[in-house]
């Protein structure tokens, strides 16, 4: 390969094809998306259909890939099979592509263990030839490719590829799309039409946990979508407010669906699913590495139409997903946080080089974004919500607002409460416990925080 | 020529009678004592040697053989100085005794003077049950010998005063003259442990109304030591774990009289009674550091000595630091804290020490002690405050009742705020509660109710049996846990000297968090 387009690598539209069939290509040098049904739907595989290409005639010498649904389908396949080897990213499958022709072709070599080393060289990177554990891992896999389907079947994991129509067209700016992405949950919610990432340190204070919650659940209620990545911290926090809000989360992992972000998360990832997915580009068994988390990061900044950094040390992953942000052109807000804090030392970096906003709220940011009033139809989940009601019902009493009035300015002690209240100590401690009981508080620590639509409205 | 007397050996905490026989007999001048002593009892030979020589009797010349009966029963200490001394005495004819129903206690010196031993409480209580009308024991111990009805309490300064008490008025004393008083090299000291005023206090009170702020704190202790209900207290370094708890011996009502008694029993056996001790009234607070070992928390050691949780018998055990405590010492404090005794087996018999213990417990919420500080951020890996709870075993956490969490203390709580309720407005609800709540429950306090008593006593209106199912079902509570909130509200309505647990009682009592419970349920975020 000589040439690399100028949307992404993967077209070698200006490259001499080589011995094999050609790429599917488009005009722009992107693989072109049929405009037939839509594809990829899960399961999207179609089962029992691998293999190697299509009535394959000896070598397939000279052979040029038909522009038939079911050769699109068959080479869909070859790119998720390919992908679910380990050791096959973004670079590999792309080079393999361009050596072979086709993944189909790349993948009936390997069944025949004639797959060889050698990639073809492109214009800005040296040749690197594939790593033996790597044609080793690849031929194994190219000889029972209806097995890495079923396994990919088996996890529930969904996947969506470059060359189907449904490709997430927020993706499309990144230089180096994911070829194949692994999901799981509802792919639908990756096209809405409002998202935003928070993203912030995962040694996070209860200040900042609070702001992260504080900035989801208002995202949520105006039908936002929220991406974060999954981690402890800021993310968890993001994530946990938005389905606590009825709202619809993305999570963006950086490792293998089979082990999503942090085992204290299992039951965060159920909740996500439920309305929301949990995408990744790597295959269901992989390990996150110390390199998948930055690339994580791009998806992330890919994926939004803006960036809430809250809590950033000078040294941490949410900065670098400030900087591909910026990078692609997402517009960065941060967090001041709370006086001088470390942990928001890179909040206030941002702010200070004036390369990120002060974050306001959903007004202030949907102004900036030229979104009109709730950005999407506000996602009015029935059961979510509402369950707080189920106690003692009907609005909140006196003293109930009161405390509810307090808490609703941020995280607050029990003394705080009781010398702004003025009441006894159990009387206070009985209204904080029916306003946890309702939903509206909860507790940390010595900390009291709101929550549910104590977050988003004052009482 | 032979001698018998009786004199008692401390076994646990009760007392046990030994036989001192002492023969004198011609031969070579040996002394010897036989009847498993241990090394401080066979140095007793040197100690009664020079004693009754430095008061001015004559050692005898020939073979000296003490015998300690029962044979069989390992014995230690030198409580039995005074009465080994006294017997040589009489078997080498110095004394001519009188008869009579005496018994001898006490340790000597080498001047003839006789120091306190402990476990003189028990020790004269069984020789009072034996039938024994007089003791002697060691001034300093005198007070606290005369806590036992029945029994003539005579103090010994001297040996000289054992020998006239058992010579009687009309026995014959050896007439021999008085050696010159000792020579004081270093000067005339008076003996440290006579002093009445310690150099270091053993407990240093506060008041209540130094702590400022942690008005939840202050609150949950309150409810704690007026139910009996265990405490543990999380917050950082400087919030005032320490401070508040220290406050608690001036909150605790005095004991009454069989609780004073056990107290003080206690207190003899582990030799904590001062000179001139009498009857302990003051509820005890022990705090052990937390480098304490498996015998000094739980009892045992070579001496079968009482460990901490029995010294805090009727009183509280504070264990500041928790989860610096060995985990296995802690483990052994499970079956004291649930039985209210601790039974140490040993092969010669199985000894059981009170240990009914109200426990009251501070730790940090993690290793860099932050977590959980609005602003201040917590430097431990992602994980370690959750590791660093767990370190506190599980069973242990689950035998505490209220946990609270003291945020770090603000400088404008301690300039600004309003002045704090001190001991003196406290300590008075806390005993009227305590009143209360014994008067209902035959004696004993709200933490030692069982379940079904529990439910019994704290009757709950429909709306309030209704709330209870709520809290129940959101904080997925189990039967403990709901026994749990029902004392603790029904303490919250003796202090508020309601007879009937209000719903609001109930739902205090439920923002008083379960210790057991995992600090991040419910914290996804």
């Amino acid at each position: 390969m000589l040439g690399v387009g100028p949307l992404g690598p993967l077209g070698p539209a200006r490259a001499p094809v080589p011995v094999g069939g050609a790429p599917i290509t488009g005009t722009d040098g992107r693989p072109e998306r049929p405009a037939g049904p839509v594809r990829g739907e899960p399961p999207s595989t179609v089962p029992g259909a691998g293999g190697g290409p299509g009535g394959g005639t000896g070598a397939g010498r000279g052979r040029r890939a038909s522009r038939g649904p079911r050769d699109l389908a068959e080479e869909r396949q070859a790119w998720v099979v390919l992908a679910t080897v380990e050791g096959v990213g973004e670079r590999t499958l792309q080079g393999l592509i361009a050596t072979h022709g086709s993944a189909r072709r790349a993948l009936w070599l390997a069944a025949g263990g004639r797959l060889g080393r050698r990639l073809a060289a492109e214009a800005d990177r040296r040749a690197v030839p594939l790593a033996a554990r790597t044609v080793a891992a690849i031929e194994q896999v190219a000889r029972d490719p209806g097995a890495a389907l079923a396994s990919l079947r088996d996890s529930n994991v969904w996947t969506v590829t470059l060359l189907d129509p449904d490709y997430p067209a927020r993706l499309d700016g990144l230089a180096g799309p994911p070829p194949v992405l692994f999901g799981q949950g509802d792919p639908a919610v990756l096209h809405a039409p409002a998202m935003v990432a928070i993203v912030g340190t995962r040694r996070a204070s209860p200040a900042g946990r609070f702001e992260a919650s504080r900035a989801a659940a208002t995202l949520v209620a105006g039908g936002v979508v929220v991406v974060s990545g999954l981690a402890v911290g800021i993310d968890g926090a993001a994530h946990a407010a938005s389905v606590e809000g009825g709202g619809t989360t993305v999570a963006v992992i950086g490792s293998g669906h089979r082990r999503p972000g942090p085992r204290a998360h299992a039951g965060l990832v159920r909740r996500i699913l439920e309305r929301g997915a949990v995408i990744g580009e790597l295959p269901p068994m992989a390990r996150a590495t110390h390199g998948t988390y930055p690339r994580r990061n791009r998806l992330i900044a890919a994926l939004a139409d803006a960036v809430v950094v809250i809590e950033a040390p000078v040294r941490s992953g949410a900065l670098i997903t400030a900087r591909l942000a910026m990078e692609q052109g997402v517009p960065v807000y941060a967090a001041a946080g709370i006086g001088t804090s470390p942990l928001a030392a890179g909040c206030r970096a941002l702010l200070s080089e004036c390369t990120a906003r002060p974050f306001d709220g959903i007004a202030a940011l949907s102004a900036d974004l030229g979104w009109s009033g709730p950005a999407a139809s506000r996602p009015t989940d029935p059961a979510a919500p509402a369950a707080d009601e189920a106690v003692a019902g009907g609005p909140l009493g006196g003293p109930e607002r009161d405390v509810a009035a307090i808490l609703a300015g941020g995280p607050a002690t029990f003394d705080d409460v009781l010398a702004r209240t003025g009441g006894a100590p159990g009387e206070v401690a009985a209204v904080l416990t029916l306003l946890q009981l309702r939903g509206l508080v909860r507790s940390v620590g010595p900390l009291y925080l709101p929550a549910g639509r104590l977050l988003v409205e004052p009482p | 020529m032979l001698a018998t007397l009786i004199t008692a050996v401390v076994d646990g905490l009760e007392g046990a009678l030994v036989r001192v026989e002492v023969d004198v007999a011609p031969g070579l001048p040996v002394t010897q004592i036989v009847g498993l002593p241990d090394a401080a009892l066979s140095e007793a030979r040197e100690r009664v040697r020079g004693a009754i020589r430095n008061t001015g009797y004559a050692y005898p010349q020939g073979r000296v053989t003490v015998n300690l009966a029962p044979a069989g029963r390992r014995k230690h200490g030198a409580a039995y100085d005074v009465a080994i001394a006294v017997g040589i005495m009489v078997a080498s004819g110095e004394v001519v005794a009188s008869g009579g129903d005496w018994a001898l206690l006490g340790e000597l010196s080498l001047t003839g003077e006789i120091h306190p031993v402990a476990g003189v409480l028990p020790m004269v209580h069984t020789l009072r049950r034996a039938g024994a009308r007089r003791v002697g024991v060691p001034a300093a111990n005198a007070a606290e010998a005369s806590l036992v009805d029945g029994i003539e309490v005579v103090p010994l300064a001297g040996l000289d005063d054992a020998a006239r008490l058992v010579a009687g008025p009309r026995g014959r004393r050896a007439a021999r003259a008085r050696r010159a008083p000792p020579v004081a090299v270093s000067g005339v000291l008076r003996d440290t442990a006579a002093s009445d005023a310690p150099l270091v206090r053993e407990d240093a009170r506060v008041d209540l109304v130094e702590v400022h702020g942690q008005a939840a704190a202050r609150w949950a202790l309150e409810i704690a030591l007026a139910g009996g209900h265990s405490l543990l207290l999380v917050g950082p370094p400087g919030a005032g774990k320490t401070l508040l708890a220290r406050t608690i011996p001036g909150l605790l009502p005095p004991l009454d009289e069989r609780e004073a008694l056990e107290v003080t029993v206690v207190a003899s056996v582990a030799g904590l009674l001062g000179p001139g001790d009498g009857l302990r009234r003051a509820r005890p607070f022990r705090a052990p550091h937390h480098t304490a070992s498996y015998a000094a928390l739980v009892g045992g050691g070579p001496r079968l000595a009482p460990g901490e949780v029995s010294l805090a018998h009727e009183g509280v055990l504070f264990l500041d630091e928790l989860a610096e405590f060995d985990r296995d010492v802690l483990e052994a404090l499970r079956q004291p804290l649930e039985e209210g005794s601790v039974v140490i087996a040993r092969a010669q018999g199985a000894v059981r020490f009170p240990a009914e213990v109200q426990l009251v417990a501070a730790m940090n919420p993690c290793p860099c002690g932050y977590f959980g500080d609005l602003e201040r951020p917590c430097t431990c890996r992602p994980g370690e405050p959750e590791r660093y709870v767990r370190r506190v075993s599980g069973a242990l956490l689950d035998r505490l009742d209220l946990r609270v969490e003291m945020p770090r203390i603000r400088p404008a709580d301690l300039l600004l705020g309003p002045e704090p309720e001190g001991t003196a407005a406290v300590a008075p609800r806390i005993a009227e509660a305590r009143v209360r709540a014994s008067r209902r429950n035959d004696g004993r306090l709200n933490a030692r109710l069982s379940g079904r008593e529990t439910v019994e006593r704290c009757r709950l209106s429909s709306d309030g049996r209704e709330l209870l199912a709520t809290v129940a079902a959101r904080r997925s509570l189990s039967a403990r846990g709901i026994h749990r909130v029902l004392r603790v509200a029904r303490t919250i309505a003796d202090l508020a000297c309601r007879d009937v647990v209000t719903p609001g009682d109930l739902l205090a009592a439920a923002d008083l968090r379960d210790p057991a419970a995992p600090e991040t349920a419910g914290l996804a975020a």
